[in-house]
């Protein structure tokens, strides 16, 4: 039944289904964190970056170029990001972060492409290169500002906001529009009024940038599946030598695609030094999401919309971790794990996996212990826990998933 | 007539050998050209001179009569060459139409592909030529037979005249090899030159309207079919006459060596081997038939214990063995030539003293106590170098500087000298040259002789024949038919293989 339903229908469902475990999970803790508007905003900001990064992954590999040092492209991003916002306001801080980021993906392509050394090691090289970069940059550059130093950058400028019309008020030609999803909020109805609440907060108020990016997602599909550019892209990824034999540049797609890998990472971090997410650049302030991207591209199965799902899935638990001082909102998620644990372990049954099964049992049983012999969790566990959620999707369902067939296998043009 | 092709003088070096030496080619326009020669002859290099994927170090190229110089396939494709790869060049993930518009798409505004303009060109150009598919197929879906015609439409596609093939009837079954060459046929009568590259010389004969040979880099010489014989054909070809397989008389014996009982193998819910049964006794080779993906690596992976059945059980000289491991079964006396030699069957970057004791480092004299010994591996690499003629300088080279023959004979000679009770020998001859393909039936049927139990799966129809005992059919994950090689003919086999035959009451 659910198979018949379109696609954008069938996740709206999930995300439905997602919105009530979390009502129903949170009264057990007395906290309604885990659906506060607030906490949908957050998630949303740390899912950009995520996200961005997810992309940026996708052009790469699609293209067949395996790009770990997606993490140096966003703190490539970060700086260059910071630097262009500080000097020339937050959309030419956009523009210089995606430079940033797209130069990493030139050293990327001039490794892997032309010299063809392995993917793995030139990315690691990179991710070990960018943040000696950066501060070599900022010791020129940064500690000379007001307010700046060799390890962070002044305050930076961001761009506008949206609020979209009719769904959460926003101005049309100037006129204002009712604000239809705030009005279910202000009724106070179990459930609706949760799910109206979470989804104003996806739409009230968001930056021009997230949107920006979240246009990124279906702009990422039509390119890749409906343009020659993107034919050629792909062929690079699952044949290159077919590709060669009519007569494709495949060296030139390849930087292409790595290129443009970089440029949207770059992206990323320019959003995580605006002020969206952290109003400068700072070193280390990356944290990982550069992994964490290349994670939700896994997740989403090498395809856009699975890696915007896989961003928001990650990148909730940042959200939720940022307000949560007192942990209640992480102990109820505590719970929420048990339930997920527990369906993927009616999944795993199903599907006659014997070892997927028992260790989800196993986890899930954990998980539901702790929850029931704490009244609060350590702060550590929320920190973690995004990675926690990136391990075990990688664990129970890497095996469904079909990446480019020639990603990250050298080519040689001539050599076949 | 006009010439559609003038190759003369071409000469290209590899470090170390002369692939192609001062070759000369002349194809007239509208003809059926074939090339023949052995592995190694040249065939290739020529050919991908001729596509513009390699350039010449000397000769020169005349295409329809005006000198050219090819620096890419782009070039190429430009005068109206296409070809026809052996290995396929299709993207599994992708349609048919998106493998065939690749390069040559039409399009609309704002870089969008037309892909109905690019339907109706293709189906326009398919049932020109007779060539009859389903363009949103993705390519993963298609039979064999059906992604070569894809590969020929995609040429086509492109407006080529002049269609090389690559050994295009090495994949084939001999129904899908009458197939192909209708329309091979078909396309000449409208009008387009073919290059037939092949080494099975009755094909040749029935297919071409010229034969040029080719022996070591070097053109031998250009006859017509009508002229020569196969006979007079494998003597241009390798100097003497063909090695055929034959195991002689029978030395089956009663005492059974290995038994699959119902094997079964699911890959996720759909099984890839189906109830599986076979006995394999001393003495006997038996053969396993069937096209590619029809189960038998699953089968191979189960029996060597790299992949836990689903159900059944495996017994080897009459122990249980469908819970041991690898190594237990390695040394009970399971010898394995697997199917991919640079994946499975060696270190490419190790020398060969270090690949003889592959798959048997465990046993003396390769180790002692605990301990790899490198002397007793020594001594048995020059002991197999020795006794399976493996051409090389020295045990210290590393593997990948030997030919594929040479390396063939080094991985059936490090199973051989262990004395195995049982062999997998899974594709044994696939891409050597006819010298080193005589010597590993030799070596096979030496060991037969000796006792040795032989499950042999091969593509090659006329090996399977020539060295089994009995042979089985697999199609989809099962025993189809058992037929007996005494009376069996190629043609039968590959009535079975695809299913066009079906044998009651097997199994």
């Amino acid at each position: 039944m659910l198979a018949r339903l379109p696609t954008w229908a069938r996740w709206m469902l999930y995300a439905a289904a997602g919105v009530a475990v979390l009502t129903i999970v949170q009264g057990f803790d007395d906290t309604e964190r885990l659906t506060a508007v607030t906490s949908s905003q957050a998630m949303l900001r740390w899912a950009v970056p995520i996200m961005l990064a997810g992309l940026g992954g996708l052009f790469s590999e699609r293209a067949g170029v395996v790009n770990i040092g997606l993490e140096g492209m966003l703190i490539l991003g970060t700086w260059f990001g910071a630097w262009g916002a500080i000097n020339y306001g937050g959309w030419a801080g956009l523009a210089t972060g995606m430079i940033g980021g797209a130069l990493g993906g030139l050293v990327h392509a001039v490794a892997t492409v032309t010299f063809g050394v392995d993917h793995i090691i030139s990315g690691v090289a990179i991710n070990v290169t960018a943040p000696g970069v950066t501060r070599f940059l900022s010791s020129e550059i940064f500690a000379n500002y007001e307010g700046g130093s060799i390890t962070q950058s002044p305050g930076t400028d961001g761009v506008g906001r949206f609020t979209f019309p009719l769904l959460a008020g926003g101005d049309l030609f100037g006129w204002e529009s009712p604000d239809i999803l705030g009005w279910f909020t202000r009724q106070d109805w179990f459930l609706v009024s949760d799910m109206t609440g979470l989804a104003r907060g996806l739409v009230a108020q968001v930056s021009l940038a997230t949107v920006l990016a979240f246009a990124l997602v279906p702009l990422s599909a039509w390119v890749l599946w409906r343009t020659r550019f993107g034919l050629r892209l792909r062929i690079c990824g699952e044949h290159p030598v077919g590709g060669e034999s009519q007569g494709i540049n495949i060296y030139l797609y390849k930087y292409y695609g790595v290129m443009i890998s970089g440029g949207l990472a770059g992206l990323g971090g320019a959003f995580i030094a605006s002020p969206e997410l952290s109003g400068l650049y700072r070193e280390g302030q990356t944290t990982g999401r550069g992994f964490i991207g290349l994670a939700a591209l896994i997740f989403g199965n090498w395809r856009p919309s699975g890696t915007m799902a896989g961003a928001l899935l990650f990148g909730y638990p940042f959200g939720i971790g940022l307000r949560d001082l007192d942990g209640s909102a992480s102990h109820a998620l505590l719970l929420v794990n048990t339930l997920a644990l527990a369906a993927v372990t009616v999944w795993a049954v199903r599907r006659r996996r014997r070892f997927d099964a028992g260790l989800a049992a196993g986890l899930g049983l954990a998980a539901a212990v702790w929850y029931f012999m704490s009244s609060t969790v350590p702060n550590w566990w929320i920190d973690i826990l995004p990675f926690v959620i990136v391990l075990l999707v990688l664990v129970f369902f890497s095996q469904r998933l079909r990446m480019p067939r020639a990603d990250g296998l050298p080519y040689r043009r001539g050599e076949s | 007539m006009a010439l559609a092709i003038e190759l003369n003088g071409i000469t290209k070096r590899f470090p170390g050998v002369v692939a192609n030496d001062d070759i000369d080619l002349s194809v007239a326009a509208g003809e059926i050209h074939a090339i023949c020669g052995e592995n190694g002859a040249g065939k290739s290099t020529l050919m991908k001179i001729l596509y513009g994927m390699q350039a010449p170090d000397e000769g020169t190229i005349k295409i329809n009569g005006e000198p050219v110089e090819l620096h890419s396939p782009a070039e190429a494709i430009e005068l109206g060459i296409g070809m026809v790869h052996q290995h396929f060049m299709l993207a599994d993930q992708l349609t048919v139409l998106e493998n065939v518009i690749l390069g040559a798409e039409p399009m609309r505004s704002l870089g969008r592909i037309d892909l109905e303009a690019g339907r109706r060109h293709l189906d326009e150009v398919g049932r020109a030529y007779g060539l009859d598919i389903n363009s949103d197929d993705l390519v993963e879906a298609l039979e064999v037979g059906e992604r070569q015609r894809v590969e020929i439409i995609k040429v086509l596609y492109r407006g080529a005249r002049i269609l090389i093939l690559d050994e295009p009837t090495a994949v084939l079954v001999p129904q899908e090899v009458d197939e192909l060459f209708r329309n091979v046929r078909e396309l000449k009568a409208a009008g387009a030159t073919i290059l037939f590259i092949d080494h099975k010389l009755d094909e040749v004969l029935s297919i071409a309207d010229t034969i040029t040979v080719l022996r070591q880099g070097r053109t031998v010489g250009t006859v017509k079919p009508d002229d020569v014989t196969a006979g007079d054909l494998a003597e241009m070809m390798i100097g003497s006459e063909l090695p055929v397989p034959d195991a002689g008389a029978s030395t089956v014996t009663s005492e059974v060596a290995l038994e699959v009982s119902e094997l079964t193998v699911r890959d996720a819910e759909r099984p890839v081997v189906d109830h599986v049964s076979l006995k394999v006794r001393r003495g006997e080779i038996v053969g396993i038939a069937g096209v590619e993906g029809n189960g038998q690596a699953e089968m191979v992976s189960a029996i060597m214990g790299t992949r836990t059945p689903d159900a059944g059980t495996l017994a080897m000289l009459g122990r249980d063995i469908t819970g041991a491991s690898v190594r237990e079964r390695r040394q009970m006396g399971l010898g394995y030539v697997p199917q991919d030699r640079h994946r499975e069957g060696l270190l490419l970057a190790g020398p060969l003293w270090e690949n003889t004791a592959l798959g048997h480092q465990t046993e003396a004299p390769y180790s002692r106590a605990g301990w790899l010994s490198r002397p007793g591996m020594r001594a048995r690499a020059e002991h197999v170098q020795a006794d399976f003629d493996v051409r090389t300088p020295s045990i210290d080279v590393s593997a990948h500087a030997l030919s594929g023959g040479n390396q063939q004979k080094l991985i059936v000679g490090r199973e051989m000298v262990t004395e195995p009770a049982v062999l997998i020998a899974n594709h044994p001859t696939r891409g050597i040259d006819v010298g080193a393909q005589a010597a590993v039936w030799e070596d096979i049927r030496a060991a037969r002789a000796d006792g040795l139990a032989t499950l042999l799966i091969s593509a090659d129809l006329d090996e399977l024949i020539g060295l089994s005992d009995t042979i089985f059919v697999m199609l989809r994950g099962r025993l189809v038919a058992r037929l007996d090689p005494g009376t069996v003919t190629p043609r039968d086999l590959g009535a079975y293989m695809t299913g066009a035959a079906v044998e009651a009451g097997t199994q």
